[in-house]
């Protein structure tokens, strides 16, 4: 029998529900919503990266570069399973979803990188930043989003330490190199301070993956973990923090940020894929795999067999 | 086949036509492979599945992975990472031109043949240096096989896969048609450096030798397949291993270095000195 809604909420611990409990559709719904978005949120910072393969000034960084988004698309194929394993929607619903412009995914990676002093804005700072949340996310109550967050927050750690390899090079560089990065820092803070959302104070709704387990931290809670470790960090490698958006330290290990000070209409309209980086981006990787769809029908018209010349990647 | 095998000893220890033949078979291992895992990465989030754009981003970076090592010979030699690549000069590069071709989005059928084309190829080179009389190459030939048979496997079931649909078909010979002269710029002569790379034993087979072997080997596959080899075809030119290239391979080499210059570089970054810190 289907579990009921009040029954989830009481039983709702950390990898408590797996694919063998009958869960109520709502929960499977918001599950679904949540790890498709942080899949599809993969692939598109991926995409993003992708030309700083190339890009990247040494062959060491080349390789970090491949491997790093390499990784990416392995933890997108991961999400998807798990989201895959909810029986709300398929894998390939969600890619073509995606390409099309329907699927959501982060704010930051709707915005265009043009410069290479741009990546560690990424690789540190936003990643650094989905750190603190998927750290948080090795406790959902579905157990198979927790399981994939065991191996992706291993590999997003060497992740962020490869971001804050280049951040230092570039900080010890000429001083073109950090007045280059400086600026892109005062670029990039205002949306990775959005990346967390509005305050909890200002988001009204009520918050039904919070009550049921899937998440178990709060905007707030997760904007003040990462603030707390990155505008030390900042500093010290010679980032100023910009004066704007204000940012009150309370003290206690606690930060406010003068919400008036972001732009939260470019964030609602980034969120809904209609900011001209999000049609950038969108229609870049769609293109790309409409030109493939002819390898995909002809895959899907012949039998899958144990001849298939695609490694799986290793859970 | 070689006359004398004497072993050629350190770098330093080369005379100066050692040094020039030893140069000579390193550039070409080196920037093929380079310039191979280059173009590999196109497909990286462009692939058609998620699946094989693991395994293309696997590819890219194995060769990527070789092409240092062999750089690294050359290094032994008094070069460094920034003359090769960074600072230096489109033209200085010997690459054939099959590896620098770009691709067209969408274009799977070329990277399959251009990956099974070059593989066959590497397999051949490769066995030809296993008993090479210069060490740093021998060295490093074992560890690279490992890797290469499976990139040459992983091209022959695409190949396999893709004889068996009408579209794909089509595409692949047209993309063989396309590749099939400029894969012949592979056993192309630097110079007259080449019968010294025989004499000297570095290599074992001459261009000629391993250009009939691939010929066989390609032809015998790809008709098994059901596919029409253009076996009398020539080199398509430029042919890359004397310096001289495609417009392509202009701008890919531009964009390539544009962040080292960008950025004022003077060195290329060595994560491993970093990570000891």
């Amino acid at each position: 029998m289907t579990m009921d809604i009040e029954t989830v909420k009481e039983k709702a611990g950390s990898r408590e529900f797996n694919p063998t409990d009958d869960m109520p559709e709502e929960y499977r719904k918001a599950a679904t919503r949540m790890l498709e978005f942080h899949a599809n949120s993969e692939i598109m910072g991926a995409y993003l990266e992708r030309p700083f393969i190339r890009k990247a000034p040494s062959i060491e960084r080349k390789l970090a570069f491949s491997a790093k988004v390499q990784d990416e698309i392995g933890h997108g194929q991961m999400l998807y399973r798990a989201a895959e394993s909810l029986g709300i929607k398929s894998r390939e619903e969600m890619l073509d979803d995606l390409a099309t412009g329907d699927g959501k995914f982060l704010n930051c990676f709707h915005y265009p990188m043009d410069s290479y002093v741009e990546t560690p804005m990424i690789a540190f700072f936003v990643d650094g930043a989905a750190m603190r949340r998927q750290a948080t996310l090795k406790q959902s109550s579905w157990e198979p989003y927790a399981h994939a967050m065991d191996k992706i927050c291993f590999e997003e750690g060497m992740h962020v330490k490869h971001g804050e390899s280049i951040l230092r090079e570039l900080t010890n560089g000429s001083q073109r190199e950090q007045e280059m990065v400086q600026e892109a820092f005062e670029e990039w803070w205002p949306r990775i301070l959005q990346f967390f959302g509005p305050s909890d104070d200002a988001s009204t709704h009520h918050d039904f993956a919070a009550d049921v387990g899937l998440k178990t931290a709060t905007n707030d809670e997760l904007r003040n973990a990462f603030l707390n470790q990155y505008m030390d960090k900042a500093e010290k490698y010679g980032l100023e923090i910009p004066a704007e958006p204000r940012i009150r330290d309370n003290g206690d290990g606690t930060y406010e940020v003068v919400e008036d000070d972001l732009d939260w209409d470019e964030f609602f309209t980034v969120s809904k894929n209609e900011y001209e980086g999000s049609i950038t981006q969108i229609g870049g990787r769609q293109q790309a795999q409409e030109a493939v769809q002819w390898v995909r029908t002809m895959m899907d018209g012949q039998t899958t067999t144990d001849t298939s010349p695609e490694p799986q990647a290793a859970d | 086949m070689s006359t004398t095998n004497a072993d050629l000893g350190e770098p330093t220890e080369l005379s100066e036509d050692e040094q020039r033949a030893v140069e000579a078979q390193l550039f070409r291992l080196a920037d093929d492979e380079f310039i191979q895992a280059e173009r590999y990465t196109f497909w990286q989030v462009r692939a058609p599945t998620l699946e094989s754009d693991l395994a293309v981003s696997n590819n890219a970076q194995d060769e990527l992975g070789h092409a240092r090592l062999w750089y690294d010979a050359i290094q032994q030699l008094g070069y460094s990472e920034e003359s090769l690549i960074y600072e230096s000069d489109p033209s200085d590069f010997q690459h054939s031109t099959l590896v620098e071709l770009p691709f067209e989005e969408g274009d799977w059928a070329n990277a399959v043949v251009r990956a099974y084309l070059y593989d066959v190829a590497e397999d051949i080179r490769l066995s030809a240096l296993e008993e090479s009389s210069y060490e740093p190459i021998r060295d490093r030939i074992g560890r690279i096989q490992g890797e290469e048979e499976y990139h040459l496997e992983h091209a022959r079931s695409w190949l396999e896969r893709m004889a068996l649909d009408d579209d794909a078909s089509e595409r692949v010979q047209h993309a063989l048609d396309e590749l099939y002269p400029y894969a012949l710029t592979l056993f192309e002569p630097v110079g007259d450096v080449e019968d010294d790379i025989t004499n000297l034993g570095i290599r074992s087979m001459s261009l000629s030798e391993m250009h009939t072997e691939w010929a066989d080997r390609v032809e015998s596959f790809l008709t098994e397949q059901g596919f029409e080899v253009p076996t009398d075809a020539e080199p398509a030119t430029p042919i890359g291993r004397d310096n001289q290239h495609t417009d392509h391979w202009h701008s890919l080499h531009e964009e390539m270095t544009s962040t080292y210059r960008n950025l004022g570089r003077n060195e290329a970054t060595l994560l491993m000195d970093e990570d000891d810190e």
